[in-house]
C-alpha cells in the first residue's frame, strides 16, 4: 500500500517551503525596485550590476510557480490520505456494526434460552444467575473492548448451562433448545466472522494512524485509533499497538 | 496487488472486454457483409449493442437460467445460507448476496452478477451433499471473493458475450456452408475467404478474451476465501474432494466454464477432454492446494489422512 503512495516528501518540509514563499514575495518586491533603479540609471554601461535584477525578475516567477505546484501537490496528497483514513474508518465501523448486530441477537437469545432450561432444570439457580450476569455485562459494555470481555464471560457461563443441560435428555430433546441452540452457534460462527474483519481492518486503520505521513492528517482531522474486539493471536495486529485509546467511539 | 488495485483493474477489463466483444462483432459483422452483401454489418452491430447493454444488467439471470440456479431460501437451505452469511459477514460486504441452488449432483459452486448488491453465490446439491459445514464455507468464501474484489461483473459478462459470439459464428458459418446467400455467384472470392477465416477466428478470440481472464482470479480469490475464514486448510481440504470427485456437471459449457469454482469441463470425456488442458480456463486444483498450503503452512497429506476416505 505504501508503495501507492508519492515519495515522502515530508509534510513538514512542505510548509517550511511555505514559509520559504514568503520570503521569495518579499524578493520580488525588491526585484521589481532594483529593475526601476536600472532604469533610472540606464546611461551608466560599466555597472556590473545592472544584469543582475533582471535575473532574479526572470528566476523568481518560475521558481514561485514551482512552490506553488509543491503546495497544491501536497495539498492534494493530503486530501487523499484524508480520504483513505475516512474510508478505513467507515469500513471499521460497519465492521463494528456488524459484531454489535450479532451481540445484540446473543443477548437477545438468552433470556430465552434460560427460560427453556429452567423448565427442566430450576433448581441449578447458580447457572442461571451467572448467565444472566453476562447478558447484563454484554448489554451494558461500551466499546468494543468490553463488549469483548463481557461476550467472552457470556461464552463460559453459557458452556457451562450446555454442560448442565446434557444431564437432562428430554430438554435435549425438546425443540425449542434444539432451535435456541443452533441459533446461538450460528451467533458465535458470525461474531467469529465480524471479528475477524472488524479487527483486520482496525489493524490496517491504527497502523495508518500510527504511521507517517497519515498521522499528522489524522491529528489534525481528529481521527482516534480504534479498539480491537477479542484481539486472541497476537499475529492479528502485528506491532504492539501504542496504548489502545479510551476513546474510541463504540459505535 | 491490493484490493482496490484489484477491483480498478476488473472495472477496466470489464470496459475492454464490451470494447472487444464490440470489435469482434464489428468483424463478424464485415465477415457476413463480404459473403451476404446487403446492410449486414450496421444491423448485426446495432444488435450487438443492444445485446451488450441488455447483458450488463441481466447477465446475472441470464446465466442463472442457463445453469439452471434457483432462489432459495433460508428455510429451504438453511446451512448453505448461513455459510453465505458468514462469509459476507467476514469480507466485510454491505449486504448478504442472494442464494442460488444448482439440482447437480456434481459438486461445484458459482458466483454470478454485477456489483455486490446485485450478485449471487449458487452452490450445486452435490456441493451440499459432498462438503461439511468448514469446507463449504471456505468454498463460499471462494466465492464471496469473487463478490468482493468485484471479479462478478467482469466473468458474467464474459459469459455472456462470449457464449453469444460463438453461437452467432457458428449460425453464420453454417449458413455459410449450407445455406444460400443472396451474393453467392457476383460475391469477390478473396473478401469471402477471409470472411469465413473471421467467422471461424471470431469463437477462438471470443474463448481467448475469456481464458485470459480467470486463472489468476482463482488464485486470488483462494486467497480471499483464506482471509476471510481465516482457514485456509478448510478451503484446501474442499479442494482435495473436489478433486477426487469424478462426477460431471449437467449443464455445463463452454462459455459459463470459468465462473465455477472448479473447472466443469475436465471430467468430460471425447474432443472435448482433448482440448481441456489447452483451453483450461483454471489452474489445476493441485497448484492451488499448493499455494494454500504455502500460505498457511501446512501439509494437505497430514491433514488428509484424518479426513474419512471418499468412496
Amino acid at each position: 500500500m505504501y508503495a501507492a503512495l508519492p515519495p515522502i516528501p515530508s509534510l513538514g518540509a512542505n510548509s517550511i517551503q511555505t514559509g520559504a514563499c514568503f520570503v521569495v514575495r518579499l524578493e520580488i518586491g525588491d526585484g521589481r525596485r532594483g529593475t526601476r533603479l536600472s532604469a533610472s540609471t540606464r546611461g551608466a554601461k560599466t555597472n556590473p550590476t545592472k544584469y543582475r535584477p533582471r535575473i532574479i525578475a526572470a528566476i523568481v516567477p518560475v521558481f514561485v510557480y514551482v512552490i506553488i505546484g509543491v503546495v497544491v501537490l501536497a495539498a492534494i496528497w493530503a486530501v487523499l490520505i484524508f480520504n483513505r483514513l475516512v474510508r478505513l474508518g467507515n469500513e471499521a465501523k460497519r465492521g463494528w456494526s456488524n459484531i454489535d448486530v450479532q451481540l445484540k441477537r446473543r443477548a437477545d437469545l438468552i433470556p430465552n434460552l434460560v427460560e427453556a432450561v429452567k423448565g427442566y432444570a430450576a433448581h441449578e439457580r447458580g447457572v442461571f444467575e451467572e448467565v444472566t450476569a453476562a447478558r447484563t455485562a454484554m448489554q451494558q459494555a461500551t466499546g468494543p473492548a468490553q463488549a469483548g470481555e463481557a461476550n467472552k464471560q457470556a461464552s463460559a457461563a453459557l458452556g457451562r448451562l450446555f454442560a448442565v443441560s446434557e444431564a437432562y435428555p428430554q430438554l435435549r430433546a425438546s425443540e425449542n433448545f434444539q432451535k435456541l441452540q443452533d441459533e446461538l452457534t450460528d451467533t458465535e460462527d458470525k461474531i467469529a466472522a465480524a471479528r475477524r474483519y472488524y479487527n483486520q481492518t482496525v489493524y490496517q486503520y491504527n497502523s495508518r494512524l500510527q504511521s507517517f505521513p497519515d498521522l499528522v492528517i489524522a491529528r489534525l482531522g481528529a481521527f482516534h485509533e480504534r479498539e480491537f474486539f477479542e484481539l486472541e493471536q497476537p499475529s492479528d495486529a502485528q506491532p504492539p499497538s501504542v496504548g489502545f485509546s479510551g476513546d474510541a467511539p463504540a459505535q | 496487488m491490493t484490493l482496490e488495485e484489484q477491483v480498478r483493474s476488473n472495472r477496466i477489463r470489464s470496459a475492454m472486454l464490451l470494447l472487444s466483444f464490440g470489435l469482434v462483432f464489428v468483424g463478424i459483422g464485415a465477415a457476413v457483409q463480404a459473403l451476404y452483401g446487403g446492410v449486414s454489418l450496421i444491423v448485426i452491430a446495432g444488435i450487438a449493442f443492444a445485446y451488450a447493454i441488455f447483458s450488463w444488467f441481466a447477465n446475472g439471470r441470464m446465466i442463472a437460467s442457463w445453469t439452471g440456479a434457483r432462489l432459495v431460501t433460508k428455510e429451504e437451505y438453511p446451512e448453505l445460507v448461513r455459510a453465505v452469511e458468514n462469509a459476507a459477514i467476514g469480507a466485510g460486504l454491505e449486504q448478504t448476496p442472494q442464494v442460488r441452488v444448482v439440482d447437480d449432483p456434481c459438486p461445484n459452486a458459482f458466483a454470478a452478477g454485477g456489483s455486490p448488491e446485485t450478485a449471487y453465490v449458487a452452490a450445486t446439491t452435490g456441493l451440499l451433499a459432498m462438503m461439511n459445514k468448514r469446507e463449504l464455507e471456505s468454498v463460499l468464501a471462494h466465492e464471496i471473493g469473487h463478490v468482493r474484489n468485484r471479479d462478478v461483473r467482469l466473468m458474467s459478462l464474459a459469459a455472456v458475450l462470449v457464449g453469444v459470439v460463438a453461437l452467432v459464428a457458428d449460425l453464420a458459418l453454417r449458413f455459410a456452408f449450407f445455406g444460400g446467400g443472396r451474393r453467392r455467384d457476383g460475391g469477390n472470392p478473396i473478401l469471402m475467404i477471409i470472411g469465413l477465416a473471421m467467422l471461424i477466428l471470431a469463437p477462438i478470440a471470443a474463448f481467448g478474451i475469456q481464458m485470459s481472464l480467470s486463472r489468476r482470479r482463482e488464485y486470488l480469490a483462494d486467497e480471499s476465501s483464506a482471509e476471510i475464514t481465516g482457514d485456509p486448510e478448510g478451503l484446501a481440504l474442499a479442494l482435495w474432494k473436489l478433486k477426487e470427485d469424478k462426477t460431471e456437471l449437467r449443464h455445463a459449457n463452454r462459455a459459463t466454464a470459468h465462473l465455477y469454482i472448479e473447472t466443469p469441463l475436465n471430467n468430460a470425456s471425447g474432443p472435448r477432454a482433448a482440448l481441456s488442458g489447452m483451453f483450461d480456463t483454471h489452474p489445476s486444483l493441485d497448484s492451488r492446494i499448493e499455494s494454500l498450503e504455502k500460505m498457511g503452512g501446512f501439509q494437505l497429506s497430514a491433514l488428509v489422512d484424518t479426513q474419512p476416505r471418499l468412496a
